[in-house]
């Protein structure tokens, strides 16, 4: 782990300079072989030759980007005509590194044909873009990796539905998965079909970084104060309430909690309110305010559904929940 | 809204000087890279000019070689990236807004940056909407700070508040005159007086020319001062003197800029309205807006104008 963190650093630190290295030694392969045949050292440089030069290319110069060698690489042509995006690829050098060993026929081939089966032709190119190092991978550890999720009880189409949602779950080794998997079974105490919901719903959680969603659980269960069980209604309801940022989510707890008196209970019911922006429940919540319809009690008349305040366009806001004009909603945004 | 058909003629036509409503808590970098963003994603979803072709020649060099026009990888989207990207467009602030303060904000596109650069030296006035609460002090005189004292504010009248910001009014004018860097007892300075306001000499120090209270429901209240060279801070600590004044404390809660030059906050973009259409519609208003006053880019004397 300490050594490719390392390998990491130094490839990043060398960066454009070792990619172009490694690359004319590939492309140049061919050439410089059949160079040698042919030279012939005491002939003269004017004199016409009969054979075929066709095989001799230019020098290829260092460059900065994949652009330059496209044109010459079958391999870097059949990927895009896949769609795969390489601009997005070449911002990581030491990928770049180990792509450029790959040959589409030979190494390419029979891992996109695997992922066709789960992820379909149309999204293989999003897939290769951000994953691309899938296809160092062997072949028979992804088939590994699959056969996992359908001994946990993974059916077909949610184990479809989780390889083209998260393209880096297949990088993970079954004892990684299975570890993550244990981890989100005994911090919110799910059973086990919970635990497939969880992870065919939000996929990227199971891999995402642990440390982020243990602060976030603590967030929520201590900062916010929800109950254990509440937490686990929540996570299940809106798993990617545990990717987002801490203080963001803390933010806006507090807006919706201590300045809108939105009752623990109203957030459970409708947790979807964390994942909106701050500033559009506040300046929604505050034309309300200044209409005097900010009354979110749905025991009393005029109720509003907190709901409201996250969906919808603001014209039809407007025109639904607040009764007016979309422009005297943008005059009010003008005087905050 | 304008509507444009490709992204080669839309980039084109992004030159100019665009306003913008700045929220509070946002500060003006990332509001301008916010633009350069939208603006980019916005010129990449059009249709972009078409990707070039590619003469090669193939064959054996004994017989004769075929020349062939091919696609050229090198120039597709997928390999190069986008077309577009934040660095092709140059954006700078006329004037700066800071980060809690709200309101109009004067942003140039591309050739635009000129403009601003013209508008900053020319130094337009603006006009300032500053809300403040009574009965507390805090250390930085602003709604962020410290709470350092607490006092009582009933004694304070619509009338007191007024005598006061007319006070103040009042010595700001005096300051304005020694400040416009002539003799005070000449007759040039008495010539230029007799004509209205005058800018001051130097382009740090704040002139605030005029006051007035608009809003007062104790311990609220809004202040609406037009002035040139002021600064947030400065602003924040009127309202601390003020305070002090009306023999009691005040904090300022929000700045909000409402009127540079002629560009008021009716012609301003909201957040959600930063694309690429409402943007040109928004550059090709404020673009008539300069042509019909020229003194806002060439001031011609120290006399105030716009």
């Amino acid at each position: 782990m300490a050594l490719s963190s390392a390998f990491n650093k130094f490839y990043k630190s060398f960066r454009n300079r070792e990619i172009t290295k490694q690359l004319c030694g590939y492309l140049q392969y061919a050439t410089s072989s059949s160079l040698i045949k042919n030279e012939d050292f005491g002939a003269n440089a004017l004199k016409p030759v009969s054979e075929d030069l066709s095989t001799i290319t230019p020098y290829f110069p260092n460059t900065f980007n994949l652009a330059a060698y496209v044109n010459q690489s079958d391999t870097l042509k059949n990927l895009v005509n896949l769609n795969v995006n390489l601009s997005k690829i070449e911002k990581k050098p030491f990928i770049v590194d180990k792509i450029l060993k790959l040959d589409f026929e030979k190494d390419m081939k029979s891992h996109i044909i695997f992922l066709n089966d789960f992820v379909g032709m149309e999204e293989i190119g999003n897939f290769i873009t951000k994953n691309p190092m899938i296809l160092c991978e062997p072949l028979e550890d992804l088939q590994v990796r699959v056969n996992y999720l359908y001994s946990k009880g993974f059916k077909g189409d949610q184990i479809n539905r989780i390889i083209s949602k998260n393209p880096f779950w297949l990088m993970f080794s079954t004892i990684r998965i299975d570890d993550r998997l244990g981890f989100y079974q005994k911090c919110l105490t799910l059973c086990g079909r919970e635990v497939r919901d969880l992870a065919v719903k939000q996929p990227k959680l199971i891999t995402y970084n642990l440390h982020a969603v243990k602060c976030n659980l603590f967030v929520i269960k201590e900062e916010m104060g929800f109950e254990d069980n509440e937490v686990k209604e929540i996570v299940l309801n809106k798993p990617k309430l545990l990717m987002l940022n801490q203080r963001n989510l803390l933010e806006r707890f507090n807006f919706i909690h201590n300045e809108m008196k939105i009752s623990h209970q109203t957030i459970l019911k409708t947790p979807e309110i964390l994942m909106c922006r701050k500033f559009r429940i506040k300046q929604r919540h505050l034309f309300l305010e200044k209409l005097g319809r900010s009354q979110y009690n749905p025991k009393k008349e005029n109720y509003v559904p907190i709901k409201s305040l996250i969906e919808d366009t603001d014209t039809e806001f407007c025109r639904n929940i607040a009764k007016c004009s979309v422009d005297d909603f943008n005059t009010f945004l003008k005087t905050l | 809204m304008v509507q444009f058909r490709d992204a080669v003629s839309a980039y084109k036509a992004l030159n100019g000087l665009i306003c913008v409503y700045k929220p509070p808590c946002v500060p003006v970098k990332q509001v301008m890279h916010i633009v350069k963003t939208n603006l980019c994603r916005d010129l990449n979803a059009l249709p972009g000019r078409p990707i070039e072709k590619r003469v090669e020649i193939v064959g054996s060099t004994t017989e004769p070689m075929q020349v062939k026009l091919v696609p050229n990888y090198a120039d597709n989207p997928l390999v190069c990236g986008p077309r577009y990207i934040n660095d092709d467009i140059r954006c700078s602030w006329a004037t700066h807004l800071g980060l809690f303060s709200s309101g109009v904000l004067l942003l140039g596109i591309n050739e635009g940056t000129r403009i601003t650069y013209k508008i900053n030296v020319g130094r337009p006035t603006r006009a300032f909407k500053v809300h403040g609460q009574l009965g507390k002090a805090t250390d930085t005189y602003f709604w962020n700070g410290r709470t350092m004292e607490r006092s009582t504010f009933h004694h304070i009248t619509r009338e007191k508040m007024d005598k006061v910001v007319a006070h103040m009014q009042a010595a700001h004018q005096k300051t304005m005159f020694e400040q416009s860097g002539l003799q005070m007892d000449s007759q040039q300075t008495y010539e230029l007086a007799s004509q209205g306001l005058i800018r001051p000499a130097d382009n740090k120090l704040p002139v605030i020319y005029g006051m007035k209270c608009v809003y007062f429901n104790p311990p609220n209240f809004t202040l609406e001062i037009q002035s040139v060279n002021e600064y947030d801070k400065y602003l924040w600590t009127l309202i601390h003197d003020l305070g002090v004044q009306l023999k009691s404390t005040a904090y300022c809660t929000a700045v909000q800029c409402i009127r540079q030059g002629k560009f008021d906050v009716d012609l301003a973009l909201l957040r959600k309205h930063w694309s690429l259409e409402h943007i040109a519609y928004n550059m090709n208003m404020c673009q008539e807006i300069l042509d019909e006053n020229e003194r806002l880019l060439k001031p011609e004397s120290a006399i105030l104008s716009a």
